[in-house]
């Protein structure tokens, strides 16, 4: 617990300067009481750059997806506070969270991302439209060709393969230019030459369009993909790296699990 | 195995089943409900006809053809017939009886009528004590003397009457003032009649005119059967009279009374009928996607070695326990809807409390039979369906069940039988007989109903896309999202538009056909009717005193006077029918403006007789052949017929006209019925209105009669059809409820299945209120969607009938836009209600439980 915390204040990074893009302070999230309580995350600190990659990684039940949900405001905490941008989303009514995503953030989930009443196009301008807002054409155009989807957009989902829905999905997150993209496990789903795709828009988007991105995976290929990673063990985040290749991420990972079985 | 996987799976799908087990239950329910309100009707009436028929009833010979004539003369026994009978070895007592129908009993004080004026009649007779008497006075004493009267109690109880409150009797001897003496309580049951006594001396004189009686009842003193007795007395009375034993008196009067019940139970199975047919429907959907979203856990059920059998088995068994529950509750919800109904019949005096439920084993076998048929067969195509789920299937990762494309064969099969049905109803519209065009509307609307079913998933994509399109235009992403879900699974949408479409096909083509009948009327009305005023005498017919009140009106031309005579007639070729003659005064040619064919309109009142044109067409009749009418009583007729009347108006269609006079040539003036209706013409340059309201003063001591101008008259039968109107939306209502639980299963169901969708939406920033309202927009696309269908169909229904009947006097096509309009609206809030519930269960589905993968 303190070595997160530590490690989040006394390590400045580059852009580290700017504003969080999400930050979390004590955040604690229990379910149950008594003697059934499971605590999911237990006093977590972290900061998300803005403009940066960050991947979380951590085995099943270390609390990843649980955080992120918590950051993205899909989920309540116990106790803590979440920020995003300048929001503080802690204690925000339905009502306000629901805009609050709409606005300012972007998913990208493992598997069902569109709906599949829709076509491509028209899945990507979604949360514009929910918004009632006109997408920007010109950055519409540059979202559907940097993901390589201009001639599948009057497709539907059920037309197209598994990593090109993925990069709908991508396109979709990206068109409505939220703050902060939120993905679980976006490429759980794909083999690994379509993950490598997605995650290879992902990278650029923050390269080349400066978003700033938040992804919770258990593969260390991932994760190399990202600018820094945390992990999370039974709810706490343990360590961080930064400028990660799959191979340090992978020892780490097998280094931890040493840790923990030990 | 098989039942505890069939167990298992109901009650975990226990809410699903709910809105079809309410279905089923609704109709069991009135199949059952029907069966015990008639069997109780049936005892009781049978419990009280037992015990108070005489042994033998002596009665005038009845003549067929002449008491069927409204205001007919009443028939009677000489008083010397009760003594003849008295005198037989084995009778215990002979008493003579008066009864009639044709008397009207009104409150002075309010100058309204007592008594029930439609179904039951009002029976006045003679106070007498007989061994099984109906009737025990409870309070006052009997008649005695020319001035008092004994009513029963419920009859004093409903016009608010009491001891010593003032009676008018009006009978065809004149008006005579009562007072009631003594109230009568009922023994057990009250059938719906108003009774009235008055001692024998003043019920002979005011209701018969003369020393008689209308019957004697015999009672025996048990040493020989009721059929000995009645051949004795046979011989002892001689000839001219008609003997009936209690059995055979038992068999009539449950006659008369069973052709009420009878009205009762068939407009009640057709509620039923309504609500299998709709009910089937949710059945035929539930199952469908109960099926649709096992299809992985069948698949691993085939996969694992189970054969199509068993699947298809475990289906049809989770019917079978949605059917044995459903009809369990249905048939006590069935008695229940008995015992309304019991309590329903005694409001408007029928009193059926006092026998208790006669339930019998007819009940539970016809609930049952109805409630397992039904749901079984509703669920046999789905169950199929599941048996042809391959073992594949398990290991396909669905994350919503395959959505059903309508396919092509069912597309054929529809189209053919929506073209046939299309086909019957325009050649059923051009045929040149009504029993023709009848056939052949009714195939027709079999066929387009069933073809409209099955066609309904092909139209759903196509009309839905049409009539959503304005939708997103309106409600922006919630309007696009409901009208692409609607049009997703074209064949649920289909089916759960479809028991929509019934009802209101059945209300539009039912108000189609009534209003067209309103407007035809009327204008063969303004066409043909030249009277100003009209004078119905209702059941009883006008006595001579009613006549001669009208007569005296000042402002009044003339008045035309119509009798109903009952005749046997004989054609040129020697076949016979039963028909009526309506015979009337010599005005009725200036008042009503005959649609001539062929011959002359005033040679009816010279001595001819008229037919219509289809009458004459089937006969091969022609002006100047020689009819013979046969008025009973050895009185026969031969006239010349003089007139043709040409078809296509209601008002005359059917009618055999001529003249009054020319009837009393063959039956003496006093045997005559009285007049059944009067007509009147206001004298030129008078205020018409005025002289209607002296026309109704004049008849004010009779408020039995209607007497109305031409456009009272026109209100009065537009009232009339609007009656049969409501049972029709009765009807509707019902498919309605059930409709709208076919919306709201499907709706429940789909939301179920959406639950990632609907979380997907709710991550990317969709609102609780925009969600709910997707959800009651495709509700609303839904409902609309089958009222158009219902209307199309209604509509084509409603003008082909109007077509056949243009002969029969519907010659004017009306189509009452403001009930169309009406319907499409309402189904728009049926929409709103049925999405309700579904929009509050999904506004409530935690966002994280909805996106969370399995």
């Amino acid at each position: 617990m303190t070595t997160a915390a530590t490690a989040v204040h006394n390590a400045p990074l580059p852009g580290a300067q700017a504003a969080p893009a999400a930050a979390a302070r004590q955040v604690t999230k229990a379910y149950g009481a008594g003697e059934t309580r499971v605590t999911a995350l237990d006093s977590v600190d972290v900061d998300i750059q803005s403009g940066r990659f960050t991947a979380i990684m951590g085995p099943s039940g270390s609390g990843k997806s649980t955080l992120m949900h918590c950051l993205a405001g899909l989920d309540t905490v116990s106790s803590g506070r979440i920020w995003i941008g300048d929001t503080e989303i802690t204690g925000l009514k339905d009502r306000q969270l629901t805009r609050l995503r709409r606005d300012k953030i972007g998913f990208i989930f493992q598997a069902f991302n569109l709906l599949p009443t829709l076509n491509a196009l028209e899945n990507i301008t979604l949360p514009m439209d929910i918004a009632g807002r006109k997408p920007d054409r010109a950055w519409l155009d540059q979202v559907v060709a940097t993901v390589g989807l201009a001639d599948r957009l009057k497709h539907r989902p059920t037309q197209l393969s598994g990593g090109q829905q993925q990069r709908v999905a991508v396109a979709r997150a990206l068109a409505a230019r939220p703050e902060i993209i939120f993905g679980d496990e976006p490429t759980g789903n794909l083999d690994s030459r379509s993950g490598a795709e997605v995650l290879t828009f992902l990278r650029r988007s923050v390269d080349e369009l400066g978003q700033t991105i938040v992804m919770v995976t258990h593969d260390p290929v991932a994760a190399s993909y990202a600018d820094r990673v945390l992990f999370l063990a039974d709810g706490v985040i343990v360590d961080e790296m930064h400028a990660p290749t799959a191979d340090s991420v992978l020892e780490r990972m097998r280094r931890f699990d040493g840790k923990r079985t030990s | 195995m098989l039942l505890k996987t069939s167990l298992r799976s109901f009650f975990a799908h226990k809410g699903r089943m709910a809105l079809s087990l309410i279905a089923v239950v609704l109709s069991v329910a009135f199949v059952s409900g029907t069966l015990v309100f008639s069997n109780t009707a049936t005892a009781t009436f049978d419990r009280l006809f037992a015990s108070t028929a005489s042994d033998v009833s002596v009665g005038p010979h009845s003549d067929r053809t002449a008491d069927r004539q409204v205001g007919a003369k009443v028939r009677t026994v000489p008083v010397g017939t009760v003594q003849k009978v008295s005198a037989l070895p084995g009778v215990k007592s002979a008493v003579g009886e008066i009864f009639v129908s044709s008397a009207v009993l009104v409150d002075p004080a309010t100058n309204k009528t007592v008594g029930p004026t439609t179904g039951a009649p009002t029976l006045t007779g003679n106070w007498v004590e007989t061994p099984r008497d109906s009737l025990e006075i409870t309070s006052g004493h009997a008649p005695q003397g020319s001035g008092q009267i004994l009513l029963d109690s419920d009859t004093v109880k409903k016009a608010g009457l009491g001891l010593g409150s003032q009676l008018r009797l009006v009978t065809a001897t004149g008006n005579y003032d009562l007072e009631i003496s003594g109230i009568a309580t009922f023994k057990t049951t009250n059938p719906g009649a108003a009774l009235a006594f008055l001692d024998t001396q003043t019920a002979q004189r005011t209701l018969l005119g003369t020393a008689a009686y209308t019957s004697v009842e015999v009672f025996g003193d048990g040493s020989r059967s009721n059929d000995a007795l009645k051949a004795e007395a046979a011989t002892a009375v001689g000839t001219g009279f008609d003997l009936k034993t209690a059995a055979e008196q038992k068999a009539e009067n449950a006659k008369g009374v069973g052709s009420f019940l009878d009205f009762m139970k068939y407009a009640m199975l057709g509620f039923a009928g309504i609500s299998l047919l709709v009910g089937g429907f949710l059945i035929i959907n539930t199952f469908s996607m109960l099926v649709a979203q096992r299809t992985r856990e069948i698949g691993l059920m085939r996969a694992i070695g189970g054969s199509r059998g068993q699947v298809n088995g475990s289906v049809l068994v989770e019917a079978l326990i949605l059917a044995v529950l459903g009809s369990t509750l249905g048939l006590f919800g069935g008695i229940g809807l008995a015992m309304l109904l019991i309590r329903l019949m005694s409001a408007v005096g029928m009193n059926l409390t006092s026998a208790g439920l006669e339930i019998g084993a007819s009940v539970p076998i016809a609930s049952y039979t109805v409630g397992i048929v039904i749901t079984v067969l509703a669920a046999f195509i789905p169950a199929r369906r599941a048996g042809r789920i391959s073992p594949m299937s398990a290991l396909r990762d669905h994350g919503t069940p395959a959505e059903g494309k309508a396919n092509r064969i069912r597309a054929a099969v529809g189209l053919v039988l929506t073209a046939g049905g299309a086909a019957l109803l325009v050649t059923a519209a051009q045929a040149d007989k009504p029993a023709t065009g009848g056939a052949l509307l009714g195939l027709g609307v079999v066929l387009t109903l069933i073809g409209f079913v099955v066609i309904g998933p092909l139209l759903a994509t196509g009309l839905i896309r049409v009539l959503g399109a304005v939708l997103p235009a309106l409600f922006g992403p919630s309007g696009r999202l409901a009208q692409r879900n609607a049009m997703r699974n074209p064949r649920r949408t289909g089916a759960t538009a479809a028991a929509l479409m019934i009802g209101l096909a059945l209300v539009i083509g039912a108000s189609v056909f009534t209003s067209s009948y309103v407007s035809s009327t009327n204008e063969q009305i303004d066409r043909s009717v030249g009277a100003d005023y009209i004078v119905d005498g209702g059941r009883n017919g006008l006595t001579p005193a009613m006549v001669s009140a009208a007569k005296s009106v000042k402002g009044l031309d003339h008045l035309t006077e119509q009798k109903e005579i009952a005749a046997t007639l004989t054609l040129p070729d020697g076949t016979r029918s039963d028909t009526g003659l309506s015979a009337v005064s010599p005005a009725f040619v200036d008042d009503f403006r005959l649609p001539v064919k062929a011959g002359s309109a005033t040679a009816i009142t010279g001595g001819g007789v008229s037919v219509d044109e289809a009458f004459a067409t089937a006969h091969h009749l022609s002006v100047g052949d020689r009819l013979t009418f046969d008025y009973g009583q050895g009185r026969t007729q031969s006239l010349e017929l003089g007139l043709i009347t040409a078809k296509g108006n209601s008002l005359f269609d059917g009618n055999l006209f001529t003249g009054i006079d020319t009837v009393a040539k063959a039956v003496p003036a006093a045997e005559l019925p009285q007049d059944v209706v009067l007509f009147g013409k206001a004298e030129s340059g008078v205020d018409k209105a005025r002289t209607l309201d002296a026309l109704q003063e004049s008849l004010k001591a009779y408020p039995q009669l209607t007497v109305k101008d031409q456009a009272g008259y026109k209100k009065i039968i537009q009232d009339q059809i609007n009656s049969l109107l409501y049972l029709v939306y009765g009807l509707l209502g019902l498919a309605i409820v059930v409709a709208i639980l076919g919306v709201v299963n499907t709706l429940a169901l789909s939301v179920v299945e959406r639950t990632r969708e609907i979380g997907l939406l709710r991550a990317i920033g969709l609102s609780r209120r925009q969600l709910r309202r997707m959800i009651r927009l495709e509700s609303v696309v839904i409902a609309i969607f089958g009222a158009v269908l219902g209307t199309g169909l209604g509509l084509a229904w409603g003008i082909t009938a109007q077509r056949v009947l243009s002969g029969k006097g519907l010659s004017t096509l009306s189509i009452p836009t403001g009930t169309i309009v009406g319907v499409l609206l309402a189904s728009a809030a049926i929409g709103l209600l049925a999405a309700l519930l579904p929009a509050f269960r999904a506004g409530r589905m935690n966002v994280l439980a909805a996106i969370a993968t399995d």
